[in-house]
């Protein structure tokens, strides 16, 4: 039997053993990820595989069973467990499953090609792009390269009619070397991630960014506690926006532990932030035509212009809130209850070069890391460590480490005062380069 | 492929966060059927182990090398969990996990190839072993020894095993917490319970013969309240998890729990602005641990020294941090959070010395770096679930506790910060640089813990901080946590009241 048929008969059997409505969540996938390490392979991991998770409400009380055997003895034994296990939660009028037949139209998610391309090709481009980047005679080690992909179809059906299925595809290489002078030891590493292969970035880029990284932060000095600007590179876009988007989830808010929780169409940005959330981009690598409970997926603006304009729904949230669902039930896996996630969540491109933005900076830290858990969403504070450039009279003047920032989100939002246009798709969630016009940066 | 950021949190992260945290850092745009921490595991209703013929498993072991390698192993897991989240009083979710499936792995020279398959049958073991030997090829071929049972000592001892509790004793527990944790402070307004446990059953057996099995219970119990008041929020949270049965509800009660987080979270409403700059920093007994987790426990785990990347290579021997400075990874200590019988390769959990009184001792290994490193095994071999390959991991690693009482190290400092818990943090194992996020903390003056302070930062170097330590305690604590590397893997962190000098704190205020 198919998948899509095997889904479909499941949600009947959950029926007929005693739930009133139930949803069955099927996935099957592979992956093969490879590392290499000086010019060797290190390791190669290849494996199929499959799981299904149900959901099943029982006289308004829901529960939820995961397995990964799908025989018809496992997935009867999942059924019941889940059945027996609703017993014990609390009942919910406004947990229902989604009816929405729709789909959203999103072009290239599965590139057939990935799986048809030889071990050996794949391979050799991890050893390459290490190659290249030990290439720099002041890179003196390799922490190893890689490549990985996976593919994966996923199939939902549910007791109100609806059963939909999608499948894609992702590939990645990247690597990470070391460079040293001394006794200093600095690290970089660069990596691409695309869902066709033939969009993978040229492997001299890729190890080209790498070793830029490990080389240009030696020798890092520091300075003394001050306030000035922060521009942020890309790479550390999701320290900001990570925080935005747990704020923005619509439990949190309902919970009263979002910092965002009771700004709605209010200003809570600077006029140049516009931050979007697209599960329909083509190609895109969060995109979907459905939600992790079947719901159709969209692109909206989440804050437009420094207003904020919505908030994160899937279906039970929705309707606790009296909203529509916004396509935003996210899924960990078929071993996951639906939860609330973004999709392709980026800050949309402003219309200052970078160059521009680093000229027009008298004083300040080009923030290239950052570490710790970025913005709070319960409070809004900042605080992490941080490494990059320090900036002189609109020029980079020397590396620094070891620094610290801190701010609190109104003034980090609203500081925002120039946005690059050097957007790139790297990642889920991302921003072109952004300053803040002044943080706290903890020094000596 | 990436140098892997190697981090620690005393909580799951839920997924929302986690996808979107992790975004830069994940290897392939579709993380497929990933083992969700919280979710994949099993139960009594579950398909009855599959019954495991060493014939059998040696046949796959001759299979993984046949093409050559000089060592095979299969690992075979299956889980049964419950996971059961109660908020605004309401059981909002129970989730049943089964889960079963095995990995097999070849070693050959430093390739390491690997596969796995959610079928325990002969054919698709056969099938994996033939994946896993590609890495072999043109290598000279070894001949297994047979698998003979084995017995291995008895870290985890169960009292009330998980898989006779009835769900409903699970709700009350539950209750229990909640109702506690609403009736502490009308500033408490929303409590978050989260109750956890799994039975993980292993079977473990390679081509030097050895055969182990058994069964870990693991529980994981978590309160988050929010309290709000004085124009801010601050979620507070405390955590109590052991390998062991229902009995650990017995040790610690959950209104025990419920009371120490609810507390935080008032406590933490009047917070202030924190200063930056480097100051001097007295860290609390217990989970604050994870510093050295952190800053001296992953650079110390042997991948990395295997590699020469990491921050202790070429130091063996060495003095590398204050001599009042000892550190211990040991995961053989009665039923905590870290501890397993063997680890996921089969080797008896012990007690290591890592640094003592300031000499780097010992580095935590695995069957494959050992072997690189020509070291003994330390018992640090683990693995997220059978989707994975084993790496040296921590289980349950602290300070040591040293001869100083805890009010005199805070009497004895004029100024700085009282950090009473901490987060988590992450390091770049190569570099050796650090940070943690404080969770609760306090401006100390003159010698007194005084105004509680926002949530900070704090960074530094490794080797930096473990020489800066001028005072360890004797009031040796821990803390259960969930430590990142690549898969995620149960830690405990533990340490006495330290005090370390010159830290740079990121704070709001100059």
């Amino acid at each position: 039997m198919d998948s899509k048929a095997l889904a479909e008969q499941l949600v009947q059997t959950c029926l007929k053993r005693g739930a009133d409505s139930a949803e069955v969540f099927l996935e099957t996938g592979r992956e093969l990820s490879i590392e290499v390490r000086k010019g060797e392979i290190e390791t190669v991991q290849e494996a199929a595989s499959q799981g299904i998770g149900f959901r099943i409400f029982a006289k308004g009380r829901m529960a939820f069973a995961s397995c990964n055997d799908l025989s018809d003895t496992a997935t009867a034994s999942a059924i019941e467990s889940a059945i027996r296990f609703a017993q014990q939660t609390t009942a919910d009028p406004n947990n229902v499953l989604p009816d929405d037949k729709g789909l959203a139209s999103v072009d290239g998610l599965y590139d057939p090609q990935i799986a048809k391309i030889p071990m050996e090709q794949k391979i050799e481009l991890a050893k390459t792009v290490e190659k290249m980047a030990m290439q720099d005679s002041r890179i003196t080690k390799s922490s190893g390269a890689g490549y990985s992909e996976s593919e994966s179809e996923v199939f939902i059906a549910n007791s109100s009619g609806l059963s939909k299925t999608y499948k894609s595809s992702g590939c990645s290489f990247g690597v990470s070397v070391v460079a040293e002078k001394g006794e200093q030891k600095s690290s970089g590493g660069e990596s691409c991630t695309r869902r066709f292969y033939a969009d993978l970035k040229p492997p001299a880029d890729i190890a080209a960014k790498a070793a830029r990284k490990a080389y240009e932060l030696l020798d890092p000095r520091m300075v003394k506690t001050q306030r000035a600007s922060v521009v942020f590179d890309p790479d550390v876009a999701g320290a900001i926006l990570g925080g935005i988007l747990a704020a923005v989830n619509g439990e949190r808010v309902l919970q009263e532990a979002s910092f965002l929780g009771t700004r709605l169409n209010q200003k809570v940005a600077s006029a140049l932030v516009t931050l979007i959330d697209d599960g329909t981009r083509a190609r895109g690598l969060a995109s979907a035509p459905f939600d992790g409970e079947g719901v159709p997926t969209q692109k909206r603006a989440i804050i437009d212009r420094g207003i904020l304009k919505g908030f994160m729904y899937n279906t039970i949230i929705s309707r606790r809130a009296r909203v529509r669902s916004t396509g935003n039930a996210s899924r960990g896996g078929f071993a996951s209850v639906p939860g609330i996630g973004a999709h392709n969540f980026y800050m949309a491109a402003g219309s200052s070069s970078r160059a521009e933005i680093l000229a027009g900076t008298d004083r300040g830290l080009l923030l290239t890391e950052v570490t710790g858990y970025g913005i709070n969403p319960v409070n809004g504070d900042f605080s992490g460590g941080a490494s990059g450039f320090w900036i002189e009279a609109g020029k980079i003047a020397f590396p620094v480490k070891g620094l610290t920032i801190a701010g609190r989100a109104d003034e980090i939002l609203n500081g925002i005062d120039l946005v690059g246009n050097d957007f790139d798709w790297n990642r889920r969630t991302t921003a072109p380069t952004f300053r803040i016009r002044e943080m706290q940066i903890g020094g000596e | 492929m990436h140098s892997i950021q190697c981090l620690v949190s005393d909580m799951p992260r839920r997924e929302f966060l986690q996808a979107d945290f992790k975004s830069g850092l994940a290897l392939a745009a579709t993380p497929i059927l990933m083992t969700e921490l919280l979710t994949c595991m099993e139960a009594k209703a579950a398909p009855a182990k599959p019954a495991l013929d060493p014939q059998m498993l040696d046949r796959v072991i001759q299979t993984a090398l046949r093409k050559g390698g000089d060592f095979a192993e299969v690992y075979v897991e299956n889980r049964i969990s419950r996971d059961i989240l109660m908020e605004e009083s309401k059981i909002k979710q129970a989730v049943f996990g089964i889960s079963q499936g095995a990995g097999v792995r070849v070693i050959s020279g430093d390739r390491t190839g690997y596969a796995y398959t959610d079928e325990i049958t002969e054919e698709k073991l056969k099938r994996a072993a033939e994946i896993a030997s590609f890495v072999a090829r043109g290598s000279k071929p070894s001949v297994p020894v047979g698998v003979r049972p084995g017995k291995s000592p008895a870290f985890v001892t169960v009292k009330i095993p998980l898989d006779e509790v009835a769900d409903a004793k699970r709700i009350e527990i539950m209750k229990r917490a909640d109702q506690t944790a609403l009736s502490y402070d009308p500033k408490i307004k929303m409590a978050s319970i989260s109750y956890y446990d799994e039975v993980r059953g292993r079977t473990i057996a390679n081509s030097e013969g050895l055969l182990l099995s058994d069964e870990l219970p693991l529980l994981f119990f978590i309160v988050q309240t929010l309290g709000v008041g004085g124009n801010t929020r601050h979620m507070g949270r405390e955590r109590l998890s052991m390998h062991a049965g229902f009995e650990m509800f017995d040790q610690v009660s959950p209104e025990e729990i419920a009371r120490r987080c609810a507390r935080e979270s008032i406590a933490m409403l009047s917070a202030e602005d924190c200063p930056a700059g480097k100051m001097d920093i007295v860290m609390q007994n217990g989970w604050g641990g994870v510093l050295v987790h952190e800053a001296v426990g992953h650079p110390l785990e042997a991948d990395n020294i295997a590699k020469q990347v990491g921050a202790f290579t070429g130091k063996m021997g060495q003095m590398v941090a204050s001599e009042i400075f000892t550190m211990v990874d040991d995961g053989s200590l009665a039923n905590f959070r870290g501890t397993t019988n063997f680890d996921d390769e089969g080797t008896p959990m012990q007690r290591s010395v890592l640094i003592e009184k300031g000499v780097l001792k010992l580095f935590m290994s695995d069957i494959l770096s050992a072997r690189q490193l020509n070291m003994a095994r330390t018992g640090n071999g683990r693995r997220e679930s059978f989707r994975y390959p084993p790496i040296p991991r921590m289980t349950n690693t602290f300070i040591d506790k040293g001869n100083d009482r805890p009010a005199d190290i805070l009497a004895s400092t004029r100024k700085g910060i009282y950090v009473q818990s901490l987060s988590g943090g992450s390091v770049n194992p190569t570099t050796g640089m650090f940070n943690f996020t404080c969770r609760e903390s306090y401006l100390i003056e003159d010698g007194k813990k005084t105004r509680p302070v926002k949530g900070a930062t704090l960074i530094g170097s490794c080797l930096d901080i473990i020489s800066n330590i001028d005072a360890v305690g004797d009031d040796l604590d821990f803390g259960p946590g969930i430590c990142g590397k690549g898969q995620s893997a149960e830690v405990t962190a533990g340490q006495p009241t330290v005090r370390l000098r010159g830290i740079n704190v990121g704070g709001t205020r100059a």
